[in-house]
């Protein structure tokens, strides 16, 4: 089952891992737990309606310091990075120019100077050998893949789990704002940011310091519950969040991917400009779109889907999705046929099973 | 922790229980905590004619899909119908309500080919 290859890697975290029972499994360079013994449906639980608590320390996380980081950025990714305030944290794409996704990232903006900029695990070396080959004026990059941890707790009642831990008031933050604090008298930067479509909380701290937070948040009279990559996959799917490698790819840029609203056309010039604008004039591009399944046969990536019995794309993910006690997918699909309320088919192992095309969040919270 | 006594198992992780000429098949306890949670089960359809060891089905737990093999060969006479409401019962129950189907042996030689309780233990010691 475990990858045999010496280079895999472990977090801070992995001794705690085994301890509780997880099953481990090699991701993004990474052996990583893709579950707990309660298994991903009470972890996935656990997150809608309480708290979850995640090890995401395989993520890379990049440090960019200088007066230039802004422009230099904004010049490399789709959406604006000079205009963030210190204190607040964006979503970001970083593309080819062919108007494809190198990675999907997040920037954080820690004061006028230092940032955070975190990647996808199994894009780490693609995108710091990306940035190395476009160096920008005035920016200074440190890899700190590896060296730094993050722990999130992830659900509605994360900020009190979290809160008697850290030296500021957490429950005032708002919703993609990040700040420099202690946390159990440890530095860390604290960040009101997530992957399930909960409220929740990432925590950047030093891996030294990784172990102390964990067990003392298990610690707690009411705990959150370990959860892995498992559930952490079917919650950001219920969310409409793309995961790199399924909704986006090198091929699958973001305006294919429906997150139109994070591409801004008015910057003067970034990598893929062009070719996304061209995708948008014509119009008629493949996208991804959400599938709700009519049976019980879960779809899952590379099904092909089928139109009046023609196969017209494939299934990019796709899982039980227990919020909705439904079957739910992602498809890759032609323009005609990503109409919410289109019926499709979608073949599994020889069979059409039918799916109606649905807007994404599959799943949106109540608060 | 022991196997349950009176039943075959296979390399693949089911057992089978042979009653007669007839043998329940389902999956071992490993083998649906190895899975986690079941939500679908697809079974052959009765009157089928399965081989020893082929491939006849899937499992799939919420994130991965597990063919499921057949242990021992013969006719399908009867499946256990609450799985499809219900396939979290394999996780509940894997070696009694958990049971997926019955076959009318075709060769009860082929009994040979499966595993004690003791030598199935000893497989799953290693893993």
């Amino acid at each position: 089952m475990i990858d045999s290859d010496e280079t895999i890697r472990r977090t801070a975290l992995w001794e705690a891992h085994r301890a509780l029972g997880a099953r481990m499994v090699p991701f993004g360079g990474f052996e990583m737990p893709v579950q707990y013994g309660d298994g991903i449906l009470k972890e996935h639980d656990a997150v809608r309606h309480a708290a979850g608590l995640f090890d995401l320390s395989h993520m890379a996380q990049f440090e960019l310091r200088g007066p230039g980081v802004g422009a230099w950025a904004d010049t490399l990714t789709v959406n604006n990075v000079a205009t963030i305030k210190p204190g607040v944290a964006r979503y970001n794409i970083f593309c080819n120019e062919a108007g494809g996704a190198h990675d999907d990232v997040i920037f954080y903006r820690l004061d006028d100077d230092r940032w955070l900029l975190v990647v996808n695990a199994a894009n780490a070396a693609k995108m710091w050998a990306h940035l190395q080959a476009h160096p920008g004026t005035g920016v200074t990059l440190t890899n700190r893949h590896g060296e730094r941890a993050l722990i999130a707790i992830q659900g509605p009642k994360s900020a009190a789990i979290l809160g008697g831990f850290v030296d500021a008031d957490i429950a005032a933050m708002k919703y993609y704002t990040c700040l420099e604090t202690s946390v159990r008298g440890r530095p860390a930067i604290v960040a009101r940011t997530g992957y399930t479509g909960e409220d929740g909380f990432e925590v950047f701290l030093d891996s030294e310091d990784a172990t102390d937070l964990w067990d003392a948040l298990l610690a707690l009279a009411q705990p959150p519950l370990p959860c892995g990559l498992g559930a952490r996959d079917v919650l950001r799917l219920e969310a409409g969040m793309p995961l790199y490698g399924h909704e986006m790819t090198e091929a699958i840029g973001p305006i294919q991917a429906q997150l139109h609203w994070a591409v801004k056309f008015t910057k003067p010039a970034f990598i893929g400009k062009d070719a996304l604008a061209a995708q948008v004039a014509a119009g008629d591009f493949s996208r991804i779109v959400g599938l709700v399944l009519d049976g019980k046969v879960p779809a899952r990536a590379g099904y092909p889907v089928l139109v009046d019995g023609q196969n017209v794309g494939e299934v990019r993910s796709g899982s039980l999705a227990p919020s909705l006690g439904k079957n739910i997918a992602t498809a890759l699909v032609p323009a005609a046929a990503a109409s919410a309320g289109t019926r499709i088919g979608v073949e599994i192992r020889g069979t059409v099973h039918p799916a109606t095309v649905v807007a994404l969040p599959f799943y949106k919270r109540s608060t | 922790m022991a196997q349950p006594a009176g039943l075959l198992y296979s390399k693949d992780h089911e057992w089978v229980k042979i009653e007669g000429d007839v043998a329940t098949v389902g999956i071992t306890d490993y083998a649906q905590a190895s899975l986690g949670d079941i939500v679908y089960v697809e079974l052959p359809r009765i009157g089928a004619t399965l081989a020893q060891f082929g491939n006849i089905g899937v499992v799939e737990s919420v994130k991965a899909v597990s063919d499921l093999f057949n242990p021992i060969g013969g006719e399908v006479v009867e499946i256990n119908s609450e799985l499809e409401a219900d396939p979290a019962l394999l996780n509940r129950d894997p070696f009694e309500a958990g049971w997926l189907y019955k076959v009318k042996l075709t060769d009860t030689g082929e009994q040979a080919n499966l595993l004690s309780p003791d030598k199935y233990e000893a497989l799953i010691a290693e893993a």
